[in-house]
């Protein structure tokens, strides 16, 4: 099943028949492109394979007209069925969406059926209209398929539409480490961090984007990015106003996610205004 | 428990899932795979759902939830595979559900109608009784009806035309008449407009030719080579078409559904018709190909006619009325 009222970008939730909600993301107009580019290219390859098989076969029985049937058979099937058939028997893949990570499923979340997959593979002749007529061959221009995946959030085509499926970018991600900190700047800092304060959940999640893009920054940068969040937090928890606010973050992200001090019970969220007035009544010891 | 505690905890399960995904995507490997590893994947999948369920409360890093996504989406895609042909379901599709529905389908009369006014009509005023002197050179021109009369110059049976040339006629057939229909098919989503002109088109360009042949000697040779396939081939033209106007005509009137849940259970319904369509052009092609231009008496090939008139009446009619 899939859960629209709650799609605001390209990713798609489905609830699977585990009574788990997981997401897709959805694959645009152009990562769909080079995947169609390069199964015209197979389907061009294997047509001329085709050729040089049927002459071949040709020459054995000594008859032009097998050859010629033969073509025109192999090139009825895959002008109209090639898709169709890969994605059947290759659970919703063609060998360019294979290449390009893309993937046909039912709008449901469930994997195409042999139907849809000829389905949205014959209607292709509709979406990839206007053609002009270029010297010998015709050239589609996919016109009105674009306009209509414009006009849906789910960037179904035509084909898409009548057939029940959409397309989907399955992207190999690698399974993210905890960043442990031995740099003795986040060890210090993270020494003084007061033993009570709980991070609370949507700082843990910051944190963690934070360190997950860190590497990527250069030290400028960490400093513009931190500082923001590393003022306020300084105040907060009592530290010198000098203290390095990326080493800041670090530190409250190995609290957050690393460290052996904290209690197993749900933490507690710290009001952040409330907080600050009340390390602010308190002197600095 | 700690976070990273518990990704460490959970890691080589997720790490041991991913590597069974890998080896079921791939059909070489999947066949090595033993029962018990199957099982395996099941149960890893379910505590992945269950991990990915509980990740907010376990506060794990955004990250590892977006793994968590992506992982549970792929295993699921792949316990849950596509469903190849289900052959059973098709024969009662083929025998019970497509007669019924299409004789109680109006986007068919309307083809069927529209298809056979315009053939007839173009006939008409093709042929020597043409108040349009002038209609048949517009219809299709000049060139085209010269090169049908010299197409049909010598008798069908003193042509000669050897049996390899035949084979090689039949895969021409099949490839294009059957892409006329398919196109027609598509067409027919540009609101039911894009298939009604390809039906008129076809039919006034198909209905010029006979009425023309009627009126120039080699009327006879004409008809020797058209009678055999003709039902099935034009039956078929007929049907794509009106798939197609199914489709197009589920856009406009939706009978209370939403425009898309409209047009999914047309096309449903649309597909097996296209099914038999594209069999009908089969038959017709394997008919035009190897009987049509043979020297067998006419006699023969109008008894195949009336044969698959019959076979195409008892399909639609008695078949579709009987089910009521």
């Amino acid at each position: 099943m899939s859960d629209q009222t709650r799609q605001l970008d390209t990713r798609v939730r489905f609830v699977a028949p585990e009574n788990i909600a997981f997401e897709h993301r959805l694959a645009g107009p152009f990562s769909r492109l080079p995947a169609y580019l390069i199964d015209l290219l197979i389907r061009v390859a294997l047509m001329f394979a085709m050729m040089f098989v049927a002459s071949l076969i040709g020459f054995a029985v000594r008859s032009g007209g097998a050859v010629f049937m033969l073509i025109m058979l192999c090139w009825f099937v895959l002008e109209w069925f090639y898709g169709g058939l890969f994605e059947t028997f290759w659970n919703g893949q063609t060998p360019g969406k294979r290449m390009f990570g893309l993937r046909v499923i039912s709008v449901d979340g469930r994997p195409i059926s042999a139907m849809q997959a000829i389905l949205r593979n014959v209607l292709r002749a509709v979406d990839q209209q206007p053609a002009f007529a270029f010297p010998g061959l015709p050239v589609y221009s996919f016109q009105l398929g674009l306009f209509v995946a414009a006009c849906n959030r789910r960037f179904q085509r035509l084909g898409d539409l009548a057939a029940g499926t959409i397309v989907i970018a399955e992207r190999r991600e690698r399974m993210a480490e905890i960043v442990l900190f031995e740099d003795p700047v986040v060890q210090a800092v993270a020494q003084r961090l007061p033993a009570t304060f709980v991070v609370p959940q949507s700082l843990s999640r910051a944190l963690a984007k934070y360190v997950e893009r860190r590497p990527n920054f250069g030290p400028a940068r960490r400093r513009e990015i931190s500082g923001r969040l590393g003022t306020v937090l300084c105040d907060l928890l009592n530290l010198p106003r000098k203290t390095d606010h990326d080493a800041l973050l670090c530190a409250l992200y190995g609290r957050a996610f690393v460290a052996k001090n904290r209690s197993s019970e749900p933490p507690r969220p710290v009001q952040m205004a409330s907080a600050v007035e009340s390390s602010a009544a308190e002197p600095v010891a | 428990m700690k976070v990273a505690d518990l990704v460490i905890s959970r890691r080589d399960d997720w790490r041991e899932l991913e590597q069974l995904c890998q080896a079921i995507e791939r059909r070489k490997t999947r066949r090595k795979l033993s029962g018990e590893q199957l099982a395996r994947f099941a149960a890893l999948y379910r505590s992945a759902c269950a991990d990915l369920a509980l990740a907010d409360s376990y506060q794990l890093p955004p990250t590892t939830i977006r793994y968590l996504h992506e992982l549970v989406g792929r295993a699921h895609n792949q316990l849950y595979r596509s469903r190849a042909f289900n052959f059973r379901a098709w024969k009662q599709e083929l025998l019970v559900n497509i007669p019924r529905r299409l004789f109680h389908d109006r986007a068919l009369w309307l083809a069927f109608a529209v298809f056979w006014g315009f053939f007839f009509g173009s006939m008409y005023l093709a042929s020597d009784l043409s108040p349009l002197p002038g209609f048949k050179e517009q219809a299709v021109g000049e060139e085209m009806l010269q090169s049908m009369e010299q197409m049909y110059d010598e008798p069908i049976a003193q042509r000669g035309r050897e049996a390899d040339f035949d084979s090689a006629m039949f895969g021409f057939y099949v490839q294009h008449n059957t892409g006329i229909g398919l196109r027609c098919f598509a067409m027919g989503l540009l609101l039911g407009v894009g298939g009604l002109f390809a039906t008129i088109y076809n039919a006034v360009a198909l209905g010029t030719v006979f009425g023309h042949m009627t009126t120039v000697p080699q009327a006879d040779n004409f008809f020797d080579f058209v009678t055999a396939h003709g039902p099935f081939e034009l039956t078929a033209i007929v049907l794509s078409a009106a798939a197609g106007m199914r489709l197009g005509f589920s856009l406009v009137s939706t009978g209370g559904l939403s425009r898309g849940e409209s047009l999914l259970k047309a096309s449903r319904e649309a597909m097996p018709t296209m099914g038999v369509a594209i069999v009908l052009f089969a038959g017709a092609g394997l008919i035009e190909g190897f009987l049509s231009p043979s020297a067998a008496p006419y006699a023969l090939k109008a008894l195949v006619a009336a044969t698959s008139t019959t076979l195409l009446l008892l399909y639609f009619v008695v078949l579709g009325y009987i089910q009521q």
